[in-house]
């Protein structure tokens, strides 16, 4: 007893070292974790088709997850990503018969980007906090995704287009997946080594300190949710692809989905901390999860119950409570 | 030590609080040491001392938030249970405190009543009747006339807000069988000259009810209204005296109580600034709090700024950092104006600001020492393909700051959060060099630091000026204002009292500074 206690006292350097890998480790293991459980209940869990189909599935997560980082970075969050996302694959449905595949994707991308803009400029300006603004705008996106489809499906024609998205380029890796890796190597890219990403850091760890260091910190939030906005769109010009179909439905799913992967990566809601590159971990995490559960027969319901127990255990542990006095 | 308590009426009159022994330390830094001191029933006793004396600590002690590591509180003769603000208060402790402890949403009775519901509770129905009545007859009582119970607490003035909250104290005596003690924190810093009449007449006649100790930086506050005074040094009492048997000159030396050290503010390395002008201010203003106000800050100059809180000094600071929109004037830095509330174009004009609250505003804990020194200046960094950043060049530049600073951390990508204090106040002083700044405005650099960190900032702000750097001092210790400082400046109530040299060898006396503060 007393010798347990004098070690405690004195922390070894050894286990300060690890300390920064702790988060990463434990994923990894949760990772394997899931991959053994899985491939033991179903061994079709673990062949190339099933993570082909792993990567087709996450594509479109992945790019909201990655979305919705940039946002909760800054220590905000948006809750309007799935309608933003769903908004986008109608108007690329739309798009596609009348201006072609290109046009139809540049078109849902500046359609989100107007979303975040507005998103950001109800935060800065308006000072609404961006729970509740984002919230408002999950609504309004919603009816405004109704209204466009009358609440069906809008089927194209030019199945160019999902042969474009569902095709694959390089060496059996589905295009939809490619396209989604880049970007979130490209946004790592971002978030680590240039100034855009640093300010993003800077402002959700420390938003005074950020303004007294010069970070034009307004500017930097609408940047943040624009870019947000952004790749929703483009998440939901893929899923369009995918489905050939502009869906109004999916939206609250894709919402908690990417949550639970954001927070699973460990990209902490209070801001500051985290990244992409988590991101990228959190949203494997979710997607062998989510599949893994399809292969080994779990319910839809049973996924949902488990979903939300994943995103309230990943908060509880990822929350920096020393900086929160009170937790609202 | 020198600690003369004088017992000559404290033996005849009952007591009200008495401090045995008490100490306590902070990270082994200590806060305050064995103090000893006892407030009479019904009488004033002042607590006075720089920032740092410990008078935080001791008032922290006597209504239960701080836990003493030794020592004993006896209130009313029993001996207290430390550590425990609900006991204190059950006792009859109630503070009325600098940043102020109302809730702003809710009416004046339920502040005042706040916590002690249940003493207005018949089967889990709050009697709010009775509550109101109660809060009107405390009010009564204390001659407050100007304050409606049903008023809606964030609705009234600084002052009133002030005179609900010792209303609260007093209300203490309504609920448990105790005569109030009531600590009053800087009760003047914020209030009207005529607003800190009206309470010292209410002292004056409160304090046939209660007991009461107030801390504050106003000699004159003090002698206004205490019958006895607790001169604190370094956390230690010097003397308790009689008001009569002391003047604020006789005080004021005994909580300096040293000479200023010439060596420990490095005054032999003080230069004779040049005569160029780098910042001009003219008839800067801020409503309520500055008034027109101008001076200019010459290459290389250390400008100190002195005043007591309130007196507009660290709003100066932060207008021309600007952190702080003003309402009048112009601030010019190299000949060209300033846009108001701009920091984005003070810090690309050279102006860099070290603040006062080191952890909220000059540090983010949760990063990296690289990514906090980098981050005003991320243009120096930058890598081949312009919008990146070098990681070699980050590198080189934070280790290069880091080891000219003399920094004591495990190394570049250490947690800002695990240094200490010393520590991370040259990383915030780092982030502003890394860059490249003409001026620096420093408020309160020495706050919370210990002695011999305290002497490596002085070390480094000599440095820096010797580097040409015009630095904008604001400080509320006024030996390290005297000892830094080429020229002070002396602020009260939003306006320039004094323009003082402080040559090398010719500084001026703390006395004279606080006779123009005061």
């Amino acid at each position: 007893m007393t010798a347990m206690t004098t070690n405690a006292g004195v922390p070894s350097k050894g286990q300060n070292a690890l300390r920064p890998y702790y988060a990463i480790l434990a994923q990894l293991c949760a990772l394997g974790v899931l991959i053994a459980f899985f491939t033991i209940q179903n061994p079709l869990f673990w062949t190339l088709a099933n993570f082909q189909n792993i990567g087709m599935q996450s594509s479109v997560l992945l790019l909201v997850a990655l979305a919705g980082t940039l946002v909760i970075m800054i220590g905000s969050i948006d809750l309007s990503v799935g309608a933003t996302v769903v908004l986008a694959t109608l108007v690329t449905a739309i798009s596609v018969d009348l201006y072609g595949s290109v046009a139809a994707i540049c078109i849902a991308i500046a359609t989100g980007a107007v979303v975040g803009a507005v998103n950001g400029g109800l935060l800065v300006y308006l000072k609404v906090p961006s729970f509740l603004a984002t919230l408002g705008m999950m609504s309004v996106l919603a009816g405004l995704a109704g209204h466009v489809s009358g609440g069906i499906a809008i089927i194209y024609q030019d199945w160019g287009y999902t042969d474009l998205i569902n095709g694959s380029f390089i060496m059996g890796v589905p295009n939809v997946a490619a396209i989604a890796l880049l970007t979130a190597l490209l946004l790592t890219f971002v978030a680590l080594r240039t100034k855009f990403g640093r300010y993003l850091y800077a402002i959700g760890g420390g938003e005074v300190v950020a303004s007294n260091s010069g970070v034009p910190i307004n500017r930097f939030k609408i940047k943040a949710f624009v870019v947000c906005g952004a790749l929703c769109g483009l998440a939901g010009a893929l899923l369009a692809g995918q489905v050939g179909a502009g869906t109004p439905a999916a939206g609250s799913s894709i919402l908690l989905n990417s949550i639970a992967a954001i927070v699973m990566g460990g990209t902490a809601l209070s801001g500051g901390v985290g990244g992409p590159h988590r991101t990228i971990l959190g949203v494997l995490l979710i997607a062998i999860l989510s599949n893994g559960m399809d292969v080994t027969g779990v319910g839809g319901f049973t996924q949902d119950i488990v979903k939300g127990l994943v995103i309230i255990v990943a908060v509880a542990i990822t929350t920096d409570r020393k900086k929160y006095q009170f937790i609202k | 030590m020198t600690e003369t308590v004088k017992h000559t009426s404290a033996e005849t009159s009952a007591v009200a609080l008495e401090l045995l022994g008490v100490s306590k330390s902070y990270n082994g830094i200590p806060a305050i040491r064995d103090v000893s001191f006892r407030l009479r029933k019904n009488t004033v006793l002042g607590l006075v001392g720089e920032n740092g004396a410990g008078k935080s600590t001791i008032l922290g002690t006597i209504n239960g938030v701080v836990s003493p590591d030794e020592g004993v509180v006896r209130i009313h003769g029993e001996q207290a249970h430390l550590g425990h603000p609900e006991e204190a208060a059950r006792h009859g402790i109630a503070t009325v405190f600098q940043e102020q402890g109302l809730v702003p949403q809710l009416k004046v009775y339920e502040n005042v009543f706040l916590g002690r519901e249940a003493k207005f509770t018949t089967f889990g129905v709050l009697e709010r009747d009775r509550m109101i009545r109660v809060t009107q007859e405390v009010l009564e009582d204390l001659g407050i006339d100007n304050v409606d119970p049903k008023a809606v607490t964030g609705d009234l003035s600084f002052g009133q807000r002030q005179l609900v909250e010792i209303a609260k104290a007093f209300a203490l005596s309504r609920v448990y069988p105790v005569e109030p003690i009531i600590l009053l924190d800087e009760p003047t810093s914020a209030l009207s000259e005529n607003e800190a009449n009206k309470l010292f007449e209410g002292i004056a006649q409160w304090r046939s009810k209660a007991s009461i100790i107030i801390v504050s930086h106003s000699m004159a506050d003090i002698f206004r209204c205490c019958d006895e005074i607790v001169a604190l040094k370094d956390g230690q009492v010097m003397q308790q005296l009689e008001a009569s048997e002391t003047s604020p000159d006789g005080l004021h030396e005994l909580i300096v109580g040293r000479k200023r050290e010439e060596e420990y503010y490095k005054e032999f390395r003080q230069r004779t600034p040049d005569d160029q002008v780098v910042i001009s201010v003219r008839d800067l203003a801020k409503e309520g709090e500055v008034e027109p106000t101008s001076f200019d800050l010459h290459k290389g100059e250390i400008l100190g700024v002195a005043g007591v809180l309130g007196s507009g000094k660290s709003v100066v600071a932060s207008m021309i950092a600007g952190l702080t929109p003003r309402d009048g004037g112009t601030v010019m830095i190299h000949d060209k104006p300033l846009a108001s509330g701009s920091s984005f174009q003070a810090i690309s004009e050279g102006i860099g600001y070290v603040p006062a609250e080191r952890n909220l505003a000059g540090i983010i804990g949760a990063h990296s020492l690289e990514w906090n020194l980098t981050l005003p200046g991320l243009t120096n960094i930058a890598g081949p393909l312009l919008i990146d950043l070098s990681s070699r060049k980050s590198a080189e530049v934070t280790d290069h700051w880091l080891k000219r600073l003399k920094v004591r951390a495990p190394g570049r990508r250490a947690l800002a959060r695990n240094l200490s204090g010393g520590n991370q106040q040259k990383v915030v002083f780092a982030k502003w060099l890394a860059r490249g700044v003409d001026v620096l405005v420093l408020d309160e650099p020495g706050r919370g630091l210990d002695v011999g960190a305290k002497e490596e900032i002085y070390d480094l702000i000599r440095d820096v000026a010797d580097q040409g750097t015009s630095v904008l001092l604001i400080s509320d210790n006024l030996p390290e204002l005297i000892g830094l400082s080429n020229r002070i400046l002396v602020m009260r109530r939003g306006q320039v009292t004094a323009e003082l040299p402080a040559a090398f060898g010719a500084k001026p006396e703390e006395a004279t500074i606080v006779k123009s503060m005061i």
